[in-house]
């Protein structure tokens, strides 16, 4: 915060001459002249003048109303890292920096799975950013413990109705908490098949028919291990300690996290039957047993051949598939006869700042980052989800980008079937979705726990979390 | 300190002299003089000890107090639960294992902090020249790579399915499917030995910087009398490097948690399945993953306690080798 001061203290200074001038000259002419009188009113205009430089430093501008600049603390997972996601951040800042030259934007990057702890870090220390873009396996956290201002409260009803008009009715609902978007939907992404056409081809499996189930998928994976290369990975151990792919296997297994009366259901057959068949890919060697990181570096590499994995993946694969192999993409796969029912991840924007003028500055950078030519950049540069269904045939933003591109269309596909996030309850929610990845999932998926006994205790520890709350 | 304050000026008396003799006039100026010089090195040790208090024992009390809390770091309710941080913390198994596998760091970091750079020290030391500086040189890398640095570039060797590692081990027909990071029973060796690479080149130095203070003359005198290079190294080098060995051994009984904080935070997170978690990084754990405070603290204060109660037996253990030295007839 020390920054803003600085550069709004920075912007004030600079009309210093022009305010107090005016206004000692006026009064001047006022009163008829006189030496003294003006020599008095230069010192009190000097100690006006030092009272504005005051309320700039502390407020840090008017927030887009009094034609100060005011600097915005944005806190970004994406920002600053090497790949697209970071170059796409960057884009939709010079973006909006170009469209609203009296908001700067500073950006702070942070790792996906230190969100929490560094805004609740910041927030401890007094010092949150303005804006900040959390993942939606911390958000139930966040709502819990840090001092979210909801979106939809900082502007008007029909201001808030013109700017949802054209997103994603399913998204906005799937989101919305007691009642009410507090996280406006940002970078969303849901799972989707990405496979290797060129390994299909060598094993003797037709690419063009992608597998559509998990028996289908196991088949193919193991026809592809004959061949010398790895098979599948279902990235359910996320690197960034989410659980939107375990929600999204045990929904389409017909299971859920929580049951009606919010206790974790994650222990009921439906649960321990979607990570058995995860597990028994690994075990019949269909999958390999390591790390999400390391299986995203081996797709990349082309060694392996299908990967289950959120769409916010496809740029980089794009990227890494580019030249070397044909990169394809099907739809989130079935576990039974039922459709496929994945959910999302991804990330909101959450306003956290207290200051009025500062939040009206932040509505303005948060409408920006979600308006057309927001999502324009995050689906064209940063490989996420269009939350504007209309802007995929609109020739003026994505038209011409999906008509090259077929790869997020099975995507777009499911996102009207899409799952909402359902959150733990109580201000640990984060801890027992850690319970849940580390003490259960990874263990049954990548070491061969047995399945019911360890989603048994992670089910009543995750209890045990939520009564202490 | 105390010279200065009672330093006389040239031809004048002494300020002890006795009242009546000359120079007595001087006695009020003699007692302030001395009252200068108790308080004077506290006035000098005033900055050091008021930084202790604000950035060590302050926030030390004030972590002790916290640990009796109930607080998640962000919330205004912080109500007090007595001993409920501590029962929890040993009522539940993450922290008693978290304490077992420190100890095996420290076992297991211990040879690596002491014997293996003691040799590889007096190796070098024992072939000066260009080779050995440019070995030393080598061996000395990582220690000026930033850690977390290092810790990513591992992560690339043990890469199961494309690292170095596997395929050097697949090459010589050792088996490629190795999961260094992914598997509890190779995990912990793996960050001991990414961390030792490090601890190991430091030491080194340290016992080079030992072996300069040698007297060369002796060991050419053995050399004379016809003793071996390994009777040399046992009767003459070692005795005279055993000192730095026992303190470099209890820094490392101290510290090694510490050392391997960054590698277990970048390579494994205290997996898999907790195999390669410690009190410090459990610690970071409740406190900054958990939003815990009130167990981060209790933590910290057997951590604390822990250690006291080691620097305790070492200061013990000293008095007593002292003592029996002293009581052995010369």
């Amino acid at each position: 915060m020390q920054a803003t001061r600085t550069v709004a203290t920075g912007t004030v200074a600079a009309r210093i001459p022009a305010v107090p001038t005016t206004r000692a000259r006026s009064r001047a002419g006022g009163a008829g002249g006189g030496g003294a009188v003006l020599a008095r009113r230069s010192v009190l205009g000097l100690f006006g003048l030092a009272a504005l430089t005051a309320c700039g430093a502390d407020g840090g501008g008017s927030g887009g109303g009094g034609g100060k600049t005011v600097t915005l603390d944005f806190l970004s997972y994406n920002y600053g890292t090497p790949d697209l996601g970071g170059q796409g951040t960057q884009k939709l800042i010079d973006a909006f920096h170009a469209a609203n030259p009296d908001i700067r934007i500073r950006p702070q990057g942070v790792a996906v799975k230190d969100v929490l702890t560094k805004l609740r870090t910041d927030t401890a220390a007094g010092n949150p950013p303005d804006v900040a873009q959390i993942g939606w396996s911390k958000m139930a956290e966040a709502y819990a413990n840090l001092p979210l201002v909801p979106v939809q409260d900082l502007v008007s009803p029909a201001d808030w109705q013109a700017h949802v008009a054209g997103m994603s009715r399913g998204v906005l609902d799937a989101v919305r908490h007691d009642g009410k978007v507090k996280a406006m939907p940002y970078t969303m992404s849901i799972p989707v098949l990405f496979y290797n056409a060129d390994l299909f081809r060598k094993a003797g499996l037709d690419p063009d028919r992608a597998p559509r189930t998990v028996a289908e998928i196991k088949d193919a994976a193991l026809a592809v291990t004959r061949t010398g290369a790895q098979g599948v990975y279902f990235a359910v151990a996320d690197a960034g300690k989410s659980d939107y792919l375990t929600q999204s296997v045990i929904a389409s297994n017909g299971g859920t996290l929580l049951r009606p009366d919010g206790s974790p259901a994650v222990a009921d057959p439906a649960a321990v039957g979607a990570l058995t068949v995860l597990q028994d890919l690994t075990v019949s060697g269909a999958a390999p047993a390591v790390s999400a990181n390391d299986a995203v570096a081996a797709f990349a590499g082309g060694k392996l051949a299908m990967i289950v994995l959120s769409t916010a993946a496809l740029t980089n694969f794009e990227k890494a598939a580019n030249g070397k192999f044909d990169l394809r993409t099907a739809g989130f796969p079935r576990f039974t006869d039922a459709p496929a029912r994945p959910t999302y991840s991804g990330a909101g924007l959450a306003v956290l700042t207290k200051d009025k003028a500062r939040q009206r500055a932040a509505w303005r950078f948060v409408a920006f980052l979600t308006g057309a030519q927001g999502f324009t950049v995050i689906t064209r540069d940063m490989g996420y989800l269009p939350l504007r269904p209309a802007l995929v045939t609109d020739p003026a933003h994505l038209a011409d980008y999906f008509a090259q591109n077929k790869r997020l269309l099975p995507a777009l596909d499911q996102l009207d079937a899409v799952t909402p996030y359902t959150f733990f309850p109580g201000r640990s929610a984060n801890q027992a979705v850690l319970a849940l990845q580390d003490e259960a999932v990874e263990p049954i998926v990548l070491r061969k726990a047995d399945p019911a006994r360890t989603l048994n205790e992670a089910a009543s520890k995750i209890r045990s979390l939520a009564s202490r709350s | 300190m105390s010279t200065t304050a009672v330093r006389t000026a040239p031809g004048r008396r002494a300020p002890d002299a006795p009242a009546g003799e000359p120079g007595a006039g001087t006695g009020a100026r003699a007692a302030r003089g001395r009252r200068t010089g108790r308080v004077g090195p506290w006035l000098y040790l005033t900055p050091m000890l008021a930084s202790l208090v604000v950035w060590v024992y302050g926030p030390l009390v004030f972590t002790g107090v916290l640990s009796f809390l109930d607080w998640d770091l962000t919330s205004d309710r912080r109500p007090f639960v007595g001993l409920d941080n501590y029962e929890r913390l040993f009522g539940e198994p993450e922290f008693p294992q978290a304490i077992q596998r420190t100890l095996l760091y420290v076992v297991l970091m211990v040879p690596f902090a002491t014997f293996v750079p003691l040799g590889l020290a007096i190796m070098l030391w024992k072939r000066p020249g260009r080779g050995s500086e440019i070995y030393r040189a080598l061996l000395f890398l990582p220690v000026v790579l930033a850690p977390v640095a290092t810790a990513v570039s591992w992560q690339f060797v043990l890469n199961p399915l494309q690292g170095v590692a596997n395929a050097t081990l697949g090459g010589l027909g050792l088996g490629s499917d190795r999961n260094w990071l992914g598997d509890p029973d190779t995990a912990l060796p793996v960050v001991v030995a990414v961390t030792a690479a490090k601890i190991v080149a430091l030491n080194m130095l340290l016992f080079g910087a030992a072996l300069a203070g040698i007297d060369r003359r002796g060991i050419e005198a053995a050399r004379v009398e016809g003793a071996t290079e390994w009777e040399i190294t046992r009767f003459v080098v070692w005795p005279q490097l055993r000192r730095t060995t026992v303190l470099l051994g209890f820094v490392c009984v101290v510290l090694a948690g510490q050392w391997v904080f960054t590698n277990v935070a970048v390579l494994t997170q205290g997996g898999p399945d907790g195999s390669t978690d410690n009190v410090y990084h459990r610690l970071y754990t409740y406190g900054f993953t958990f939003f815990d405070i009130g167990a981060a603290s209790a933590a910290a204060v057997v951590i604390v306690l822990a250690l006291t109660a080691l620097f305790a037996l070492r200061v013990l253990a000293a008095r007593v080798t002292r003592r029996f030295a002293r009581a052995r007839p010369r």
